[in-house]
């Protein structure tokens, strides 16, 4: 019955065995690494699809099973992997991610002399990214969280000769591991808290859905803050973001796949996979919940302001997850996972598009770009379609995940639902702006450059037909009158969220934002202009928003300088005190023996006196004992 | 009873290296290459058999039936009482192998394999470096198979003037300094350990036997039998009152315990090293030859290790266990000075060395965590740095032989030249930030989930060492793979195919452990669960 | 009797002592360092004529030691004569080179 629940652990394998393959190989095989790379996760995908397929039939059982991996007296801790519809769900939106983004590189990554080492980067990071949502319980979880963590630092860095690619990879990986070291620390918690060390999810949810008042309220919302740290690492929230938007420095697929949809949502699914436990704790939901909502309007606003094409689309990808976190952090399950569904697909289709665009333009300004759609129809049409998507535009399927998360808003907390409104203005704006910017008008500055810009090869754009196809259908598996994937995702405890008023705002802040971002930036003029008209009015808020509202600059003084300045001084410690302390055992072993040298004057009288008086010590030693015995 | 149990296997083990060095000192001087091949082949003999063991012991019954013993020294000793009773000094010539220190052997045997696979450094008087390089092996071995006070410090010795002479003569242009400042640390810390030595044998080593004519009153530095009477101080009341004339023989106060507990700690804590006894250790790193670091990193610091949890944590584990907020102290202060001070380092030997420092933290921690979980991990921490260290030393031989520098800013983009090299120094330093699937991550994980459960806070500021120890390491890792390719190094080749070879090896152990850690921690569950439940034992008890 | 002997030999020992610790004049210190062996001289004899257990022993100790004392004076003497040809003086304190 569930017979490819059971060997779903081959799935992650497949990926492994794709980067062992190509390891081995070095990186002489050129062609090999996209076949080799290809087939795995086409076959991940396959088998994923099986799972899933299998998991909709009515009322599945989760299946679930692993090996003790360390045992020490009575604590085993376990390996594992556990088939649930979350995970199934997960599944999917992965491997197809990567086998698509496996198939675009081919075009994308062909000219780089590294394609094989990238193929094979990448088939590590899919068979990371499967085990970390197969995992059964937190410990293996976290084993593939660092392993995804690290795929990652190595793409971010796969231009590595780059200064920026290697600062941004570096910065990535300590800022994550900041977030690391909280769910580190959650785990260590939930290991002496949980009855008998469980780390299981399972026994997760069923500890901390029952409250039977084993684990206090103050350390119920402890862990889940700390996991929730994790998650603010890993998903780019507010204020551990800093690291995402430098992360494109990697290559386009890669933002694609890693910087937008899937790695990025590991958060997302930390917090969906630990769920009980925030629910435990209104504390943390709250948390959630307004760390998502400023992380959604602050990024939004950030965007508006950018002028590289992939940092616009980073910074879309921090508003977007804040809006997952929203929706986890108002309790809503399926809001977030379903924007977590829908968001993989449009955010990978305009990435990769964005990854045309680049391919064929050269740069990565947007003031550098214009008037490309006549030149690259498909991809255009396809970013037209993830931009309306995303900016919310009914019926693609951005608008109806958005949707349920503006009606869960509008219910549970109003200020929330205007902050979530007023991001969704933003989004509408700044995609607006983009696509006007990139494809219409007329080539801007070098045109030289520009000039020789056409259409990407067919392996390039069947990738974005297929997203860009789900990005308009995948919504409708959740709709306000059929909450079907809501009901499915959180086995029966359904929860379709229908609201009228819902809805019109949502259609009218998108279509608003479009028209908006259309007056703004439309009508052929030059992007200068626009931007002008924009800085002029608030010159000090644009320029606030283009440097980031100085976070970088701020961390960069605070924690950075800092760490040096302690450094120094412990640096001075060590030479010094430490040193010194040595040094000054030194000088007064030398003086004491420079003391015991001036006995050693060469006259023999002297020495002879020194062994009469040590003789006379002796004898007046020998006999006080006798007296005093 | 297995075919290893009816041969003296740990003295087959122990004595191999002076068969190598008996060759080597046959063949003439200027056959390098015949004494590098004979010093190899002659470390792959305990290689072999230490694996052959690790294989063969049986993890239910820990080592058992290995143990070796034969007397070896008596001394008697002048007494002016009676003549019923004769004393004696008496130190055996014991082996024996536990949970504890059989994966250190093990551990010894493969790094000192691949150091002397490595050294190919070493452009002069072959013959002696070969000579002092299998004596100094010898000695390794010893500490971790001795089962007598008096043979574990000869061995301890042994490997002080081995490494004394290899750094002296082998090492770079500062190396006598740094050879003078080892030996004096070290030579400070062994005389504070032979103190504390002849204390444990004139009090805890006492036994008494039955002889001809009357009784034997014996000081033996034997291992178990110190154990045995540091366990259970009351089992003399029960001897007949004419064999120990009415008074318990054994007499150890508690300020005597707390004295020779903080002896031993100082004496084995400057080897480790703990802070602020680190300083001989920098420039030991600094100025040693290669496989000499790889041998000093990877194993001399772990005796220092090892001596503090075989005589501090198992012979007083009521005076550990009091302490033990001030070694998880010690620890947490460890981790993070050294991992602040390394990524201050502009020179990538200094920031290895700190780095050893603020590793070697975790294993304080673990110790100090009083519960199994934490003992395997620090144990676990043991092996595993030891094996990441001697990987990180062997790249940074090879570097300099190509590049002639170790300075971080004259370093850079060596990515482009040195794809393989850099890939194993990238993945290294991955191991050494505890990246799971390499070993790192477990000894790292075990050490902080065992002092989770006693000291919370402490453990929130280690986990703050997680993020400080990824910023060291990608500094420097980064540093010298990444960015630009500079001018100077254009011209660098790869690592060669038996350059490469010891490099997989080490690899591939870290790599084993990460994923399979029960590999090590089954073996090592027998003696850390003996201990847990004789410091149980003796908690309720007393 | 003996003890009069003792206290005989001790004070001139001591004053042998004195001398050869004291004295700049290296004929001065051989001197004192005869009246030393002489106050053991007596002491052997006293001991062998009043002693617990009289014999002749140490007589013939005594004889033994003044052979010996006349050698070590003449070998002594010599390396003064020596000395003093090379350095144009008998006063210790300048005979210091062994220090370096």
């Amino acid at each position: 019955m569930d017979m490819f629940a059971k060997i779903a652990w081959v799935i992650p394998l497949l990926p492994l065995a794709s980067f062992l393959i190509l390891t081995a190989l070095g990186r002489s095989y050129r062609t090999a690494g996209v076949w080799i790379g290809s087939i795995g996760s086409l076959g991940a995908f396959v088998m994923s699809l099986l799972v899933l397929l299998e998991r909709l039939k009515p009322n599945p059982v989760d299946y679930s099973n692993g090996f003790d991996w360390i045992t020490i007296g009575d604590y085993t801790l376990t390996i594992g992997y556990e088939v649930t519809n979350l995970t199934s769900l997960m599944l999917v939106i992965v491997t197809l991610v990567g086998f698509l983004v496996n198939v675009y590189s081919a075009g994308y990554m062909k000219e780089d002399e590294r394609i094989t080492v990238f193929y094979g980067y990448v088939s590590l990071f899919t068979f990371s990214m499967l085990g970390l949502v197969l995992s059964d319980n937190l410990l293996s979880f976290y084993l593939f969280w660092e392993l995804v963590g690290v795929c990652s630092f190595l793409l971010i860095g796969f231009w590595y000769a780059r200064p920026a690619a290697k600062a941004a990879a570096k910065k990535a990986f300590i800022v994550t591991r900041i977030g690391d070291a909280g769910l580190f620390l959650a785990i260590l918690l939930l290991f002496w808290y949980m009855p008998e060390h469980a780390l299981g999810f399972t026994m997760i949810e069923s500890v901390f859905d029952n409250q039977g008042g084993t684990i206090t309220e103050g350390i119920t919302t402890l862990i889940a803050l700390l996991i929730f740290l994790g998650a603010v690492g890993k998903s780019g929230q507010f204020p551990l973001h800093v690291w995402l938007p430098d992360a494109m420095e990697g290559p386009t697929p890669i933002s694609a796949l890693i910087h937008a949809a899937t790695m990025v949502a590991a958060g997302v699914f930390l917090v969906a996979r630990t769920f009980d436990i925030f629910e435990a704790s209104e504390a943390a939901m709250q948390t959630v919940a307004y760390v998502g909502a400023f992380t959604a309007i602050f990024a939004a606003t950030i965007a508006l302001a950018q002028n590289d094409l992939k940092r616009v689309l980073a910074y879309s990808t921090v508003s977007q997850l804040g809006y997952m976190m929203l929706a986890l952090g108002l309790g809503s399950l399926a809001g977030g996972i379903f924007h977590l569904f829908t968001h993989a697909f449009f955010k990978a289709l305009l990435f990769l598009a964005a990854g045309s665009v680049i391919h064929a333009a050269h740069t990565q300004d947007v003031r550098e770009m214009g008037g490309l759609g006549s030149r690259m129809k498909t991809t255009a049409w396809t970013f037209a379609i993830g931009a309306l998507a995303l900016s919310g535009i009914p019926p693609l399927s951005g608008f109806w995940s958005k949707d349920l998360i503006l009606a869960v808003a509008l219910e549970e907390n109003l200020l929330l639902f205007a902050v979530a409104l007023a991001a969704a203005f933003c989004t509408a704006l700044y995609m607006t702006r983009l696509f006007v910017l990139v494809f219409l008008g007329k080539p801007k500055q070098a045109e030289e450059r520009t000039a020789g810009a056409k259409e990407s090869p067919a392996v390039m754009t069947i990738p974005l037909i297929v997203l860009a196809a789900l990005a308009v259908a995948a919504g409708f598996v959740e709709t306000p009158w059929n909450g079907w994937f809501g009901h499915w995702l959180t086995d029966g405890a359904g929860e379709a969220h229908g609201s009228a008023i819902a809805i019109v705002c949502s259609v009218a802040v998108g279509v608003l934002g479009v028209l908006a971002g259309w007056a703004i930036w439309g009508r052929e003029r030059g992007a200068g202009e626009a931007a002008a008209t924009l800085a002029g009015r608030a010159p000090g808020l644009v320029r606030l928003a283009e440097r980031k509202y100085y976070i970088d600059e701020a961390y960069e003084a605070v924690f950075v300088r800092g760490l040096r300045g302690i450094g120094a001084v412990l640096e001075a410690f060590d030479r010094y005190v430490v040193g010194g302390a040595v040094k000054l055992a030194g000088l007064a072993a030398n003086a004491a023996g420079r003391l015991a040298l001036r006995l050693q004057n060469g006259q023999v009288q002297t020495y002879s006196l020194a062994a009469v008086l040590g003789i006379i010590v002796i004898v007046l030693a020998v006999i006080g004992r006798r007296m005093l015995s | 009873m297995s075919f290893l149990q009816d041969i003296p296997i740990l003295t087959f083990i122990l004595l191999s290296p002076l068969l190598g060095l008996a060759v080597i000192l046959l063949l003439p001087g200027q056959r390098a290459a015949w004494i590098k091949r004979t010093a190899i082949l002659a470390t792959l003999i305990p290689l072999a058999l230490s694996f052959w063991l690790y294989a063969d012991y049986d993890r239910a019954k820990g080592g058992e039936g290995y143990d070796e013993a034969a007397e070896w020294l008596t001394i008697p000793i002048n007494n002016d009482t009676n003549d019923t009773v004769e004393m004696l000094f008496s130190f055996q010539y014991a082996l024996g192998v536990d949970g504890l220190s059989l994966p250190l052997l093990l551990l010894t045997s493969i790094v000192t394999a691949m150091a002397a696979w490595a050294a190919w450094h070493v452009k002069k008087r072959w013959k002696a470096f070969f000579g002092w390089f299998m004596l100094l092996e010898l000695g390794m071995l010893g500490v971790f198979l001795a089962r007598d006070l008096f043979l574990f410090f000869i061995f301890f010795e042994i490997t002080l003037v081995a490494t004394y002479f290899l750094i002296g003569v082998w090492g770079y242009y500062n190396r006598e300094r740094a050879a003078n400042r080892f030996l004096i640390y070290n030579g400070i810390g062994s005389a504070i350990m032979l103190v504390a030595f002849v204390l444990l044998v004139n009090t805890a080593g006492f036994r008494i036997e039955e002889a001809a004519g009357g009784h034997q009153y014996i000081y033996s530095g034997s291992y178990a039998d110190i154990g045995a009477n540091m366990a259970n101080p009351q089992a003399f009341v029960h001897l007949p009152p004419e064999a120990t004339g009415g008074v318990n023989p054994f007499q150890m106060s508690e300020g005597m315990h707390w004295t020779l507990f903080i002896l031993l700690l100082v004496a084995f804590g400057i080897k480790l090293p703990v802070f602020p006894f680190h300083t001989w250790m920098l420039k030991v790193h600094q100025e040693a030859p290669p496989s000499v670091v790889m041998i000093h990193s990877g194993i001399l610091l772990k005796m220092g290790a090892y001596g503090l949890i075989r005589f501090g944590l198992f012979l007083f584990p009521e005076q550990a266990r009091e302490g033990a907020t001030m070694l998880a102290v010690l620890g947490v202060v460890n981790l993070l000075y050294g991992a602040i001070l390394a990524f201050r380092q502009t020179e990538f030997k200094l920031v290895l060395a700190y780095s050893s420092i603020s590793h070697m933290g975790i294993v304080l921690i673990g110790l100090a965590s009083f519960n199994e979980i934490g003992l395997q991990g620090a144990v676990f921490q043991l092996v595993s740095h030891g094996l990441i260290s001697a990987l990180l030393f062997l790249i940074v031989g090879s570097l300099y032989e190509r590049t002639g520098t170790t300075e971080l800013p004259r370093l850079g983009g060596l990515a482009r030249s040195m794809p393989f090299m850099s890939g194993v120094l990238l993945v290294a330093g991955m191991a050494s930030l505890g990246l799971p699937g390499l070993s790192g991550f477990v000894g790292e994980f075990l050490s902080l989930l065992g002092l989770f459960e006693t000291k919370r806070w402490l453990t929130a500021a280690a986990a703050l060492g997680i993020v400080l120890t990824a910023v060291y390491v990608l500094r420097s890792v980064l540093g010298i793979t990444f960015g630009p390719q500079r001018e100077e190094h254009t011209a660098l080749r790869d690592a060669r195919f038996v350059e490469a070879l010891p490099m997989i090896v080490l690899l591939a152990f870290i790599l084993l452990l990460g994923c399979f850690p029960s590999a090590l921690t089954d073996t090592v569950q027998m003696s850390v669960g003996g201990w847990m439940e004789q410091l149980l034992s003796s908690r309720s008890g007393g | 009797m003996l003890p009069s002997y003792l206290t005989l030999a001790a004070i001139l020992f001591c004053i042998g002592l004195y001398g050869a610790l004291a004295k700049r004049n290296a004929i001065i210190v051989l001197l004192s360092l005869e009246l030393m062996l002489n106050a053991v001289n007596l002491n052997l004899v006293a001991f062998s004529k009043y002693g617990v257990v009289p014999a002749l022993t140490g007589q013939i100790f005594s004889i033994f030691t003044i052979t010996v004392a006349a050698a070590e004076a003449a070998v002594g003497v010599a390396i003064l004569i020596a000395l003093f040809r090379a350095r144009g003086t008998v006063d210790v304190h300048a005979f210091d080179r062994m220090r370096r």
